[in-house]
């Protein structure tokens, strides 16, 4: 049997809110096996972005264990979490977070400055992933000069821009018009395809269809989608 | 990251905010060029000062006398005095003395010297003058620092190498008013005769007449030499033993002056305190000198400090700048973190773009500070020009001078004052926790 990619026990986030403690994510386990399309539901505020940032290494967690691959999050610094994101992690994000100031090509470009790779190898890169997101010719617009899923594509290039194993994308058709919100699904179907491994946070039931594992979070505990389902009818009945 | 990639990123970074970074960059420049000029203004009158100071004298000699109850005795014109006779308390510079100075190290040599001590008159031809009449124990003067302009500084027998000035005290005594002033005469390679003269009990005059071939003239150091006339020692011995009627023994009566030469300038002071913890006076132009570049060592801090305060305001500029930058940017610095920024990255970009700042101000400031500078100089030279020519000093050459280590170091340290002013916000940037900085709205 297929051992499990990422693997996650027992995972808590606590924070404190106005004296309250607030308990995003309440003993969380799961394993994600390799190369799959895992999509993680779930109402606002039941933790699911919390999971996926804990997942990349942007947040640290309460307590529990979090491992990747065979690194483990939970012993790294600051220094071994920023190397783990350069090497192992993909963003995607729901605002696309690319730098107003930079062309597209550049902001691609942007993440390998930090791995030191040469400038020339970086727009050659860069290109080449632009034209597999199907941008190759809008290399020098700026992100204003851009539709927002052309801006989605740039961010998704940007992602792949370090050959990251995992692709995590935070509500990424969340500011999109559905058929730029398609597009950009079926460019993260086709990172599947060619062997990362993706996991997706989102509200869009569009994306099941290129979903093959579902996880769901109802407040900060993952539940059978038959728990999800009554739940939410009892939200809309109450 | 490479340093060039992180160089180009903080000039695109200071780049795309062209009208603040110019903004806070001015309080540097205005800061750095205060700096800037008000140094240059200090080390200027420093200059000046020293300037003037040429004529006080070679820096490396000290002038020393025995104690006396009044004090060292200077003839002049018609002058006399007594160069023994005294108390018990007197400190004579016998021979046994002279080897003792000799002996503190650092001595180059222990010249004595002995004035004339007499009225004496000195004739060219038919006009007559008068000099300060030294007789020295050495065979060449250029020991003592000075350069013959005409001829050369041998002394010998019946030899004379007199100041540059000698030949202005000459005078014709059958010149009249209405008539030309007579010109000073050049006397290089002529004979002079020096005449003096003494009185016995029933006060009749004896007179004798020597006769000197000046072998040289010295050129000008605008201090005692230029109006002297030098001859051996042992020459000015023998008219004042002559005048006084006695021998004069110098292991008992002592010199009535000694000039020491130090090797080494930083040693002069250290010298002159020992000879004066012997019991002689001791002076040397170095301790004046060094009481004048002390003062102005002192108004360089205090107007280096001013210019520093105004550095200062536009260093809290540069901190506020950079606080509101990082906050406007915090989003970008999530996402640099996401994308694999270690702290270190993103500590070295804004301490970088806080530096660049520091650094553009700094250049500015010294390039306004040097032209404002120039400017001062124009008018100042004039002005104080003028003033010197109605008081008859010397005219100054600068008023403001800036030495090629200051605006360098005007530019090194606006850029340390740019990062460290950077340092406390891009602290804050680099610790800044990805997930929070990337909600942040």
């Amino acid at each position: 049997m297929e051992k499990p990619f990422i693997r996650v026990t027992g995972l808590k986030k606590h924070y404190q809110m106005g004296g309250a403690t607030v308990r995003a994510l309440d003993g969380v386990d799961l394993e994600i096996m390799p190369n799959t399309f895992t999509v993680v539901m779930g109402p606002s505020g039941s933790g699911k972005s919390t999971l996926l940032y804990l997942l990349g290494g942007l947040d640290r967690a309460t307590s529990g264990e979090l491992s990747v691959g065979d690194q483990s999050l939970t012993g790294m610094d600051e220094n071994q979490l920023a190397l783990f994101r350069r090497r192992t992690m993909g963003f995607v994000f729901q605002s696309f977070n690319l730098v107003p100031s930079m062309t597209a090509l550049e902001n691609v470009a942007f993440p390998m400055q930090f791995a030191g790779v040469t400038s020339a190898q970086r727009s050659q890169k860069a290109r080449q992933l632009l034209e597999q997101v199907g941008l190759s010719d809008r290399a020098d617009h700026r992100p204003t000069e851009l539709s927002g899923g052309q801006q989605q594509r740039v961010a998704i290039a940007r992602a792949l821009v370090n050959d990251p194993s995992v692709i995590l994308a935070d509500e990424p058709t969340g500011n999109l018009d559905t058929s730029s919100g398609a597009a950009v699904m079926q460019l993260l179907a086709d990172l599947h395809g060619s062997g990362r491994t993706v996991l997706v946070v989102t509200h869009d039931p569009r994306m099941m269809r290129f979903a093959t594992h579902q996880i769901y979070l109802l407040d900060g505990r993952v539940v059978s989608e038959a728990e999800y389902q009554s739940a939410v009818l009892e939200s809309v009945q109450n | 990251m490479k340093f060039f990639d992180l160089l180009r990123l903080i000039v695109g970074n200071l780049n795309r905010r062209k009208a603040r970074v110019a903004l806070t960059a001015i309080g540097v420049v205005i800061g750095t060029a205060a700096v800037v000029v008000l140094v240059s203004l200090a080390i200027g009158l420093q200059r000046n000062a020293n300037e003037q100071l040429f004529g006080i004298g070679d820096l490396t000699q000290i002038q020393v006398s025995p104690t006396y109850g009044e004090g060292p005795v200077v003839s002049g014109p018609g002058g006399g005095g007594g160069g023994g006779g005294g108390s018990s308390q007197q400190k004579l510079l016998t021979n046994l003395a002279l080897d003792e100075i000799r002996a503190i190290p650092g001595v180059e040599s222990v010249i004595p010297r002995d004035y004339l001590m007499m009225g004496g008159m000195v004739k060219y031809q038919k006009m007559e003058g008068w000099g300060n009449i030294i007789g020295v124990a050495v065979n060449n003067l250029d020991v003592l620092g000075v350069e013959a302009t005409e001829g050369d500084t041998a002394l010998g027998r019946g030899v004379a190498v007199i100041g540059v000035m000698v030949p202005n005290n000459f005078y014709d005594p059958r010149w009249r008013p209405g008539q030309d002033p007579p010109v000073p005469p050049d006397l290089y390679g002529q004979q002079i005769q020096l005449i003096v003269s003494k009185y016995d009990a029933e006060g009749k005059e004896t007179r004798k007449n020597i006769t000197l071939r000046v072998a040289g003239v010295l050129k000008e150091t605008r201090g005692e030499s230029d109006w002297t006339i030098y001859m051996p020692l042992d020459e000015v011995k023998a008219l004042n033993e002559w005048s006084m009627n006695r021998r004069i023994n110098y292991n008992k009566d002592g010199y009535s002056q000694v000039i020491v030469k130090v090797s080494d300038v930083d040693q002069v002071l250290e010298i002159s305190d020992q000879i004066t913890q012997m019991g002689f006076q001791a002076f040397t132009p170095q301790s004046f000198v060094q009481g004048i570049n002390n003062f102005y060592v002192i108004l360089q801090v205090i107007f280096g400090g001013v210019g520093a305060i105004a550095l200062l305001v536009a260093a809290i500029g540069i901190a506020n700048t950079m606080a509101m930058s990082i906050l406007e940017r915090t989003r970008e610095i999530g996402l640099m973190k996401a994308v694999g920024a270690t702290n270190r990255d993103v500590l070295s970009i804004f301490l970088g773009e806080a530096a660049g700042i520091g650094f553009v101000g700094g250049l500015g400031g010294v390039i306004f500070g040097w032209l404002a500078g120039q400017g001062i100089n124009v008018i100042a030279i004039v002005y104080l020009a003028g003033q010197a020519g109605q008081q008859g000093g010397v005219p100054p050459s600068v008023a403001v001078y800036t030495p090629v280590w200051l605006p360098v170091f005007a530019l090194v340290f606006s850029t340390f004052i740019g990062m460290a002013s950077g340092l406390y916000p891009a602290l804050r940037a680099a610790t800044m926790i990805p997930v929070l900085a990337l909600k942040y709205e």
